[in-house]
């Protein structure tokens, strides 16, 4: 929009800039640190909901927002075929360095991390996903990796779909149907293991002599590794 | 999506590789590096003075003395010197399947300062870099408010602006060390991480514009390139899916979080959001959305792709970690480091960077015998919360072996962990927030290389 459009758009901000401040005290956050910022008037312009929807492609977890729409496993077969088989495998077994969609079941997922042997290599949508809805947000949004966003709404579910069926989610069989209604009772397997950070989890002191008694177990870089490259830095005397 | 593959350990590499004997060396203190770590005090050493040689040459003048150089704006925009052509971003190949999603690291060896030259800031990208025309451009702010808005790049040049200095950081700095030493370069084991002066436009003043519900707790910002990159970010009394509280520590960040349209004086580059790129000073980088387009406020988290596959930690109790949101306190010596080796004998100072997502740095504290004993550095002023601080101290090598540490205390008193302790609580195979004390070996022959102490 040109600045000469915006500019008719002042007045009405001024009147909105009016209601706001007579509302500062019910703000979430507090502002009594900003008390000497000025108030900002006749800068943007108002938008409605409705021209702000084409933009707001987020689905929550618990669904909410999913679009109208439906896909089938069968449909999205085609497309993975088509679109998404050449960097996630066929079988979802993952190729070329991107991401797998079959991990271990998430019973071994667990033995493993418990084991410290888990790799990201692992880790699929059957050991490393907590909810459906946030499989189609993905996909519509960022899907195919080489043209993101281009899936119609129908083909979105589709693939979301048939990657869940292929990574043997409970209750996606291969007649499911995945809609803004389905996709927020899928269960899927890893859900349980989420956990939220309490907070800093070491408690290092700042000690200053005799620190420790013995010797240190000094290990240096594996052989087994030496051949990787590191990019081209050069070993130069220290300025 | 490539993307956020970043593996720990290169393909074929030695997974095993931290239980194997054959990577292990114990070095049994000799008096020596005993008496090495007595040196940092000791500014009397008599070896500096040792085997200085004699300059007999008569001098010559350069060539440069006896011709004329290059006009202004021959270089418009300037370019460092081409001696300087080394000093560049670099990449690891193995990490991602792409350069395209991928990450490229800072060259810390080669700076000198707090600030990170903006062709130097890392990059991370998750559908690559994009060109947005700053005319076309619209940021809206929508949800639980009032009235949502519509701006314009120029809209919000114009309002009141915010400049500080802050560091933003990958979680991932440091991700390929947690199994074993594997990069002998301080680009590769902390160049995920740059500290620049950001300018923009308060989130706080976009949401007294809007007039945000006091019920909303979250809100998220949203790019406008391929990946469309979303993460849900807490504010005070914020909840997680599960209906647990997320701690207090994590929900005032956004307070200090920004609109960005330029860094160090400048438009931001592409490579770093241009024109606008959301900016939480202390979390991790990911959720500083770049190319930002839209942020909304609601009142649950999104649970985002980013949030429940990628930005996790997969805990030693089998539990995965999500919301692990600060960059905790950090440091690193740049110098000596393993991309330089050391010039003989004689005077040298310790430097450093240290920094931490929940405020200011205290004490850097520096030993240089393994962690046994340990001296405080010298804070180089500004010191400021959220931001890089240098550090110096020094140090007297007199040839013999060292193994030489930084530790930061930030002003929380939060003492950052060795690599045993991190290991013991995350694991080693968390991936991210890798903080732990770094330790360099000093060889007898000048070498310095990257090691880790597994028993301290």
């Amino acid at each position: 929009m040109s600045k000469s459009k915006m500019s008719n758009w002042g007045l009405g901000l001024a009147a909105a800039a009016v209601a706001l401040t007579l509302s500062n005290s019910a703000f979430a956050f507090d502002t009594s640190a900003d008390k000497s910022a000025p108030k900002v008037s006749g800068i943007g312009m108002n938008i409605t909901d409705a021209a702000i929807k084409p933009w707001n492609i987020s689905y929550f977890y618990d669904g909410t927002n999913l679009p109208d729409g439906s896909g089938t496993v069968s449909a999205g077969e085609k497309i993975y075929s088509a679109q998404c088989a050449m960097c996630h495998g066929d079988f979802g077994e993952g190729a070329h360095g991107y991401p797998k969609m079959v991990g271990d079941p998430v019973d071994q997922f667990e033995a493993s991390a418990k084991a410290g042997v888990d790799a990201v290599s692992n880790r699929g949508l059957n050991n490393n996903w907590g909810n459906a809805p946030t499989l189609m947000d993905m996909i519509h949004r960022a899907m195919p990796f080489y043209a993101p966003g281009t899936l119609t709404t129908d083909e979105a579910y589709s693939v979301t779909c048939y990657v869940m069926n292929l990574a043997s989610i409970p209750g996606v069989g291969d007649d499911f149907v995945c809609d803004k209604t389905s996709l927020p009772k899928i269960k899927m397997p890893a859900e349980p293991l989420y956990v939220t950070n309490s907070g800093p989890d070491t408690d290092n002191t700042r000690c200053m002599k005799d620190c420790y008694k013995g010797t240190e177990f000094v290990v240096e870089k594996a052989a087994s590794i030496g051949d990787v490259s590191v990019g081209k830095v050069q070993k130069k005397d220290s300025q | 999506m490539s993307e956020n593959m970043i593996n720990p350990v290169p393909e074929g590499a030695n997974k095993a590789g931290v239980a194997s004997s054959d990577r292990r060396k114990f070095l049994r203190k000799s008096v020596a590096l005993a008496a090495g770590g007595a040196a940092i005090a000791a500014t009397t050493s008599a070896n500096a003075a040792d085997g200085l040689k004699t300059w007999t040459t008569p001098l010559k003048n350069e060539p440069t003395r006896h011709m004329l150089g290059r006009g202004v704006v021959s270089v418009p925009y300037g370019l460092p010197s081409k001696y300087e052509a080394g000093v560049v971003r670099r990449n690891v190949g193995w990490l991602t399947a792409d350069t395209i999603a991928s990450i490229s690291f800072t060259p810390w060896q080669d700076l000198h300062g707090i600030i990170t030259p903006n062709g130097l800031h890392f990059e991370r990208y998750h559908a690559g870099a994009v060109d947005v025309d700053p005319e076309k451009h619209r940021l809206v702010v929508h949800g639980m408010v009032k009235q949502p808005m519509i701006f314009t790049v120029d809209d919000l040049k114009r309002m009141p602006s915010h400049t500080a200095i802050h560091f933003l950081e990958c979680p991932a700095n440091g991700a390929m060390e947690w199994r074993g030493v594997q990069m002998d370069s301080l680009q590769f084991t902390h160049g995920m991480m740059s500290c620049s002066e950001w300018t923009g436009v308060k989130l706080t003043t976009l949401m007294e514009m809007v007039g945000v519900d006091p019920k909303s707790t979250w809100f998220y910002g949203e790019g406008t390139d391929g990946s469309a990159l979303q993460r849900s970010i807490p504010m005070e009394g914020a909840h997680d899916q599960h209906g647990k509280p997320i701690p207090a520590l994590y929900t005032s960040h956004y307070r200090d979080a920004m609109v960005c349209y330029a860094m160090n004086g400048e438009a931001l580059r592409p490579e770093n959001g241009y024109p606008i790129r959301l900016f939480v000073p202390g979390f991790e980088a990911n959720v500083s959305t770049k190319y930002l387009r839209r942020l909304m406020f609601v009142d649950k988290p999104l649970v985002t792709y980013q949030e429940t596959k990628h930005y996790i930690e997969v805990l030693p109790n089998g539990l995965i970690r999500q919301y692990d949101l600060v960059n905790e306190a950090n440091s690193v010596i740049t110098s000596p480091c393993p991309d330089f080796k050391m010039n003989g004998k004689g005077t040298y100072e310790i430097r450093g960077i240290a920094w931490s997502g929940y405020g200011k740095i205290k004490h850097v504290d520096i030993s240089v015998d393994g962690g046994k004993n340990w001296t405080e550095a010298t804070l180089t002023e500004p010191v400021l919360s959220k931001c890089l601080t240098k550090f110096t101290l020094p140090f007297q090598w007199d040839g013999s072996e060292n193994l030489i540490m930084s530790r930061a205390t930030d002003e929380t008193g939060y003492v950052q962990p060795t690599l045993k302790q991190l290991r013991e609580v995350r694991g080693f195979n968390s991936i991210y927030h890798k903080n732990s004390i770094q330790v360099w070996k000093i060889e007898k022959t000048g070498e310095v290389k990257n090691v880790q102490i597994e028993n301290v």
